[in-house]
């Protein structure tokens, strides 16, 4: 199987011919290929470049493009403050977020009246107040024109493109950033309607995006952001009012067009597991950051879904090649059996993360990960 | 009153709260009884957070609702009364500007009568220690998100102990990949995982004979 089959063998439940490997990678392609943290975020032939050699050397199946290190997205999607390395930090730095709770009341109404467009244009001055919407919107078309080429580079190369597009998550995990949590989970008390009508909007609005540039640049596969709809700040009550309808919606939308939903699950979302097997069988992939118990996902969904993940950043940055090697053969052991597994990292690969352990990952799959 | 505040607080009914303080304020001796009942509605959050029934949303809205009923309370205590003496020093280190974790356990300890001086995010080793120095807080809390920021927690516990201040303070450690095995590392005295847990610790360390449970 080439690496296209391999991937597309494990969301539709069957055996693969073994566990691919499909790191998230992000910041730390820049040190493993010799450039900085701020050439990686601005440049794209610079940034493509790293995401190429660093799949090709650890010989990946499925890589992402740093989409998550990328600033011209991060700039439209992630409404915050963003410290910058070469700006505000040192050149090799991660990017970090400050959540300047830039949408006000009144931006509900823009949203909920005007669509997402009409609320980039309130946000973006009030963020970075050099930029203009117009601008923003030729950087993005721009982007996804990026997005499209390399995706098609790094099939020549036989990798394959993670992801085609990616939406910052349900109305509630994109009024977090643009609010602050604080006052997004107050919202949820204070303006459910409001919340929840904006929000439809906002569904309605990024999966008109989300369709089209997946199908533009044909990588038929879609990253849905989920870290602050999460047990960890939600009780289910809220989950089920305020979450599952947008998710509902996102995930049938991309369903129905032909892509499978990336579900990106950040903190430990073990108490709502159960919740996924609401979406359709063998259509989406489920991927972990460590936090969510993999195993029990494992025996929640191994029949349902499949399942990306889940070495700890920690362990890539602290621990040593055994570890790794030895977390990695119980992953395969345990929850790649009979297949349905992606074996990646938890989350992004960590900025300090050792190459050993890396190529650990890498060893891993070749030795362990064959099904017979 | 005794027992409907509490209970309207640990049922995060607001509203509720808000109409019993109302009520209740006029009558004298009474200031320091609702302070008491909300502490108690505070812990019963705590109860259900750790019994899964609650989320870090229902603690930040309690935190919220606890604001608002000391806003009501604070004219008429009088002074000295409920003063907390329990400082507890809390930071994100440097490198790293997540404060979402750190917040929380602030929250969570000032409503607990804890005083709080909180350093911000990306603070500098020399910050804990001027910060120890000047207050005489006896707990210092240190917050990170991101591994790269282990350096920065390692470096402000040595210049603690370099500043011979070390041995005057415990150093509890939180936030995500933070662990036991990053405590020892580190040479912290504890680890929380979650807010309810550094508020047991803090607890622990300024009543050891109640013994706050982590």
């Amino acid at each position: 199987m080439n690496p296209s089959e391999r991937i597309a063998a494990v969301i539709s439940l069957e055996c693969p011919d073994r566990v691919p490997l499909a790191p998230l990678l992000d910041h730390w392609a820049a040190p493993y290929a010799g450039i900085t943290n701020a050439e990686l975020m601005n440049d794209p032939e610079k940034r493509f470049n790293a995401v190429l050699k660093t799949a090709q050397d650890f010989r990946w199946d499925m890589t992402f493009l740093a989409d998550t290190a990328n600033l011209t997205l991060l700039k439209i999607g992630v409404p915050a403050l963003m410290r910058l390395p070469g700006v505000d930090l040192p050149e090799n730095a991660t990017h970090q977020f400050d959540e300047i709770g830039a949408m006000t009341d009144e931006d509900f109404d823009v949203l909920e009246k005007d669509g997402v467009f009409a609320l980039f244009s309130s946000l973006i001055p009030r963020i970075y107040p050099e930029m203009t919407i117009e601008q923003a919107l030729m950087d993005i078309d721009r982007a996804g024109n990026e997005i499209t080429e390399q995706g098609s580079r790094l099939r020549e190369k036989g990798i394959e493109p993670a992801v085609g597009f990616i939406i910052p998550g349900p109305a509630f995990d994109y009024f977090c950033f643009a609010r602050s949590v604080n006052k997004a989970l107050l919202d949820l008390r204070k303006r459910p309607a409001k919340m929840k009508s904006a929000g439809k909007r906002y569904c309605e609005d990024m999966l008109g995006l989300a369709v089209p540039s997946a199908m533009q640049c044909s990588i038929k596969r879609v990253f849905i952001g989920l870290s602050r709809s999460s047990p960890v700040f939600l009780s289910s009550k809220y989950f089920e009012e305020f979450i599952l309808p947008d998710l509902d919606f996102l995930i049938h939308g991309l369903i129905d067009a032909g892509i499978t939903p990336v579900l990106h699950c950040d903190t430990n979302w073990t108490k709502f597991l159960p919740y996924f097997r609401r979406f359709p069988r063998a259509r989406c992939i489920l991927e972990l950051d460590s936090f969510t118990d993999i195993f029990r996902a494992k025996e929640i969904l191994g029949d349902h879904t499949a399942i990306m993940g889940d070495v700890p950043s920690t362990l890539l940055a602290e621990g040593s090649r055994d570890d790794v090697r030895d977390y990695c053969r119980r992953l395969i052991d345990e929850v790649g059996a009979g297949g349905g597994f992606i074996l990646s990292s938890g989350c992004s690969i960590p900025l300090n993360a050792r190459q050993e352990n890396v190529l650990a990952m890498t060893e891993a799959v070749e030795e362990w990960g064959w099904y017979s | 009153m005794k027992g409907q505040l509490a209970q309207a607080f640990a049922a995060l009914d607001e509203e509720r709260v808000y109409r019993i303080i109302d009520e209740c304020l006029p009558i004298p001796g009474d200031p320091l009884m609702i302070v008491h009942e909300l502490s108690r509605g505070m812990e019963q959050v705590g109860e259900l957070f750790k019994k899964d029934e609650y989320a870090l949303g229902e603690l930040i809205y309690s935190g919220e609702i606890f604001k608002g009923a000391m806003d009501k309370v604070k004219p008429f205590l009088k002074e000295g009364d409920g003063k907390p003496e329990r400082k507890v020093i809390m930071g994100t280190v440097e490198g790293d500007i997540h404060d979402l974790g750190k917040n929380i356990v602030i929250t969570l300890l000032e409503c607990s009568g804890f005083q709080v001086i909180d350093l911000g995010v990306d603070v500098p080793a020399s910050k804990f220690v001027n910060a120890v120095k000047e207050t005489g807080a006896g707990l210092v809390g240190m917050s990170l998100m991101l591994t790269t920021a282990m350096d920065s927690m390692r470096q402000a516990i040595r210049f603690l102990e370099d500043a011979a201040v070390r041995d005057r303070i415990k150093i509890m450690i939180g936030g995500a990949p933070t662990s036991e095995r990053l405590r020892e590392d580190v040479g912290a005295d504890f680890h929380g995982r979650d807010a309810i847990e550094a508020l047991a610790i803090a607890r622990r360390v300024f009543h050891p004979a109640k013994g706050g449970r982590i």
